[in-house]
């Protein structure tokens, strides 16, 4: 059993770590906590079936479509919204107030389009793949190597690139960065479209997994995900990676009977937060934060 | 025999990897205007804070009359007598400036909700004493004609008043005073100068402050402690300190102040 | 088609106005007065409604005797919530307030023998048997109505409204003592108010409970209203709605909470009368998802045109 809930929790915690590096990366450089990020999942989620069920297109090029039109819808919010709350000079508590009324708008609005009833993706659902004595679904197969694919990826992004250089720039001292002559327009314009396409996909891989899912599904990921990214210490995108493959592991691993009989499935989520918790109380910066300065 | 109202020993404090106090000892002496200067990047600020409680010592300690103060927190220590100013002063912008100066009484029973039900007349009375103890010292400080203004309309130098003013209403012993005269026009420093004076000769009332302008330091104080790198490297009258080579070479080694 | 003039429909926005009154004026001492950033809110309701409601139901209790047990639970809610995480900075605090009401809507939905689970407080008795808690509040009610020759629904909006002015005035009252004072200076600068020798932790804590008195208060009469609830009722939006309210009528001031709270059942029930094209091709369902987006618009245009609200100054947005 200890396996396959391994495995489970690697599937669990790679979709968490995805979408909570997409905002950390946002927040480290806007200070922007995007309370609407679990809708922008969401949207992929529901553009995937658009070009998957709808269209008919193999679930891969679908996922890529699909985290191509979330990229989109999150440049375009910048430029409209969130471009101009910064011009005014918006506080941190007004941002956050304003993604909460996005994420109303955005999940309503999938509700009016795409309607309340479940949606499943066209993936054999027979398949397995056997691995020791874990068993996976063809969906969760898929999700895991997808998402260590991303992770990899995201990590190559911020260390390696010039445009991840420029962006951790932008994290550490954004004015200094604008007068250092930095196009900073555009590099927060990359950061969202990374951000995007990392909730299109992370929305994609929530939709695999969950085999069903409706327009709540990004929202009731949010917390775990938010748990994640404070556990990692918010803005920091690796943190935010090992926060969330932690939290979901300790999701999925705490049902072990082995553990004084494990912790009852409905409750996993209430793992998260625990967790989260307690870590904030013995290390209030998170994991990988920096500690705060008067 | 006198026990210094402050005593900090081999005190430490780090900043992501670096000592910026790196086991600084030095003693006040009750009565006395104490500077406390050194080079950029010496270490003054975080001792300052690590006195005041804002960051905890992470080695070393600090007693203040006696009593050990390097685990209590920041509120505690001003109760018990230590205030601070801050560099850039902290003036309540959205509050009136007579609200900020009114904030600064201690042992108001109206600021307890117990007090305000179980004792209202006592707490009605410390309020009209306070409000007129707060008139008096805006006056003292020449912003009474600001009173009902928002803090926020105060230039600079009118909120180094503001803050000192409300540092006085907590009626201190110790207090400790952040770069007094940065961004402050000199005769509006001239007054500050002559109010410090004035509580010390008056009520006893012990300074530490640290300041830039040496000559302010030259002229105010009793005794001048040099700090380089965390730690202190010499202490003494002004006199002793200015001709002391390894002040002289701490200087030139960094930036020369202002 | 509902005439706009229904006078059973308004006196229903009013209560619920007078309702999240109550509700929202938690949210303006945590938040307007004291500067914290308590996303949790609901929760003291649901622990208010359920408190009461399982003490009437299992313990056979007097309802008034429930009803202050569910304020005094909520408040000691409010200490257990703030104790380990008031020291955090800022936005953690928020998150684990988010995390704090959805644990205990989850406990709520799971735990079934205690308190009904998710079918809600109709389950309260047992299987099979309808649960009612409400009994002493309808003979109270009848007689408010008997004294005052009123309907049943004036007489709760009379009272509803009478309970939350007069815990607006009283937040007033001791927004201006100097316990008032300390709060706001907590919110402004939280270090120049410890250096002034405040306790900010032990504010701080006190504002939450205060609020948390007045969430479960709004939950009681959520209870009394509505006869049955469920933990869904509870739901993190409920207090992304008081934070709208407390914003729309402008921070820091009590007497605007009501104003923000009649404002915005307006246009929350005004959606129900887009009775014309092309809203009218929309069924019940899809009005009701086509309201939470006229919600979540009004939230992004106040913040981006008015974000001091209908009462507060351009000039204290201006000098914060």
């Amino acid at each position: 059993m200890f396996m396959q809930l391994l495995a489970n929790g690697l599937v669990t915690g790679s979709v968490i770590a995805l979408a909570a590096a997409g905002i950390s990366i946002v927040y480290g450089i806007l200070r922007l906590v995007n309370f609407a990020y679990g809708d922008y999942m969401t949207f992929g989620a529901f553009a995937g079936i658009l070009f998957n069920v709808k269209l008919g297109l193999p679930i891969v090029l679908a996922a890529v479509l699909a985290m191509a039109a979330t990229a989109l819808l999150s440049v375009a919010l910048e430029l409209v919204l969130w471009r101009r709350l910064r011009a005014k000079s918006a506080g941190f508590m007004s941002l956050f107030l304003v993604s909460v009324g996005l994420a109303l708008v955005l999940r309503h609005v999938i509700y009016l389009v795409a309607g309340p009833q479940p949606r499943t993706y066209a993936v054999d659902p027979y398949k397995v793949y056997v691995i020791g004595s874990a068993r996976l679904s063809g969906a969760q197969g898929i999700a895991i190597v997808v998402s260590a694919v991303g992770i990899v990826l995201i990590g190559l992004l911020i260390a390696g690139t010039g445009v991840g250089r420029m962006m951790r720039a932008l994290a550490d001292d954004l004015p200094l960065a604008a007068v250092a002559g930095v196009r900073t327009g555009r590099v927060i314009v990359a950061a969202w479209i990374v951000s995007g396409l990392l909730a299109g996909l992370a929305g994609v891989l929530a939709g695999l997994v969950q085999t069903s899912f409706d327009p709540q599904l990004g929202f009731t990921l949010l917390l775990p995900i938010f748990a994640a990214v404070v556990l990692g210490g918010i803005g920091n995108v690796y943190g935010a990676l090992a926060g969330g493959l932690a939290l979901g592991l300790a999701m999925e691993l705490s049902t072990w009977t082995e553990l004084a009989g494990g912790v009852n499935p409905t409750y996993k989520p209430v793992v998260a937060f625990g967790a989260l918790v307690l870590v904030l109380l013995l290390r209030p910066q998170g994991l990988f934060g920096r500690a705060r300065v008067v | 025999m006198s026990t210094p109202i402050l005593a900090v020993r081999e005190v430490v404090r780090t900043f992501g990897g670096l000592r910026a106090v790196d086991g600084a000892s030095f003693d006040v002496e009750q009565g006395s205007i104490t500077a406390l200067i050194g080079p950029n990047g010496a270490g003054k600020s975080t001792l300052f804070n690590v006195v005041s409680g804002f960051l905890s010592a992470e080695g070393g300690s600090v007693q203040f009359e006696g009593r050990r103060i390097d685990r209590a927190p920041p509120h505690r220590i001003a109760r018990r007598g230590l205030v601070r100013t801050f560099q850039v002063p902290r003036a309540l912008t959205r509050l009136s400036v007579l609200d900020n100066v009114l904030l600064a009484a201690s042992g108001h029973p109206g600021e307890r909700l117990s007090g305000l039900l179980l004792r209202p007349a006592r707490a009605r009375a410390y309020e009209r004493n306070t409000r007129h103890r707060a008139h008096e010292l805006l006056e003292l400080v020449r912003l009474d004609k600001h009173a009902q203004d928002y803090a926020g309309v105060l230039s600079g130098g009118q909120r180094k008043l503001l803050d000192f003013a409300r540092v006085l209403m907590t009626e201190p012993r110790l207090v400790l005073l952040d770069e007094p005269m940065a961004g402050v026009n000199p005769v509006l420093g001239r007054q500050l100068l002559e109010h410090v004076l004035q509580l010390r000769a008056e009520g006893g009332m012990t300074f530490l402050f640290v300041e830039h302008d040496l000559d302010v330091v030259m002229e105010a104080s009793d005794r001048v402690i040099v700090m380089n790198e965390g730690r202190v490297i010499a202490s003494g009258t002004p006199a002793d300190v200015r001709s002391d080579e390894r002040v002289v070479d701490a200087y030139l080694g960094a930036a020369p102040p202002t | 088609m509902s005439t706009i003039a229904s006078f059973g429909f308004w006196s229903f926005v009013g209560i619920v106005a007078g309702i999240y009154t109550l509700f929202a004026l938690g949210v303006q001492v945590q938040f307007g007065f004291a500067g914290l950033l308590n996303f949790g809110h609901v929760a003291f309701m649901g622990i208010g409604a359920y408190t009461m409601a399982i003490l009437v139901v299992k313990e056979d209790m007097n309802m008034w005797a429930a009803a202050g047990c569910g304020v005094l639970l909520a408040m000691l809610g409010g200490v257990l919530l703030g104790l380990p995480t008031l020291r955090l900075r800022a936005d953690y605090f928020a998150i684990t307030t988010i995390a704090f009401s959805e644990i205990l809507r989850y406990v709520a939905t799971n735990e079934d023998r205690l308190t009904g689970g998710s079918q809600g407080t109709i389950n309260l008795a047992g299987i099979g048997k309808t649960a009612q808690y409400d009994d002493q509040w309808r003979s109270f009610l009848g007689s408010v109505e008997r004294d005052l020759h009123v309907g049943g629904d004036v007489a709760m909006l009379i009272v509803v409204w009478t309970v939350a002015l007069l815990a607006v005035v009283a937040v007033w009252l001791m927004m201006k003592t100097p316990w008032g004072r300390v709060l706001k200076s907590i919110r402004e600068d939280e270090d120049a108010a410890a250096s002034l020798g405040k306790n900010v932790f032990a504010y701080k804590l006190q504002a939450l409970v205060v609020g948390a008195a007045l969430g479960a208060i709004a939950g009681l009469f959520y209870a009394w209203q509505f006869s049955f609830f469920s933990p869904d009722d509870f739901a993190p939006l409920l207090t992304f709605f008081a934070w709208m309210i407390v914003i729309l009528g402008g921070l820091g001031k009590a007497w605007t909470v009501p104003v923000g709270a009649i404002v915005f059942g307006v246009i929350f029930a005004g959606t129900r009368f887009f009775d014309f094209p092309p809203f009218s091709l929309l069924d019940s369902t899809e009005r009701a998802y086509l309201r939470l987006i006229v919600i979540g618009l009004v939230i992004i245009g106040l913040m981006l045109f008015r974000p001091q609200g209908i009462f507060g100054s351009r000039r204290e947005m201006v000098l914060e």
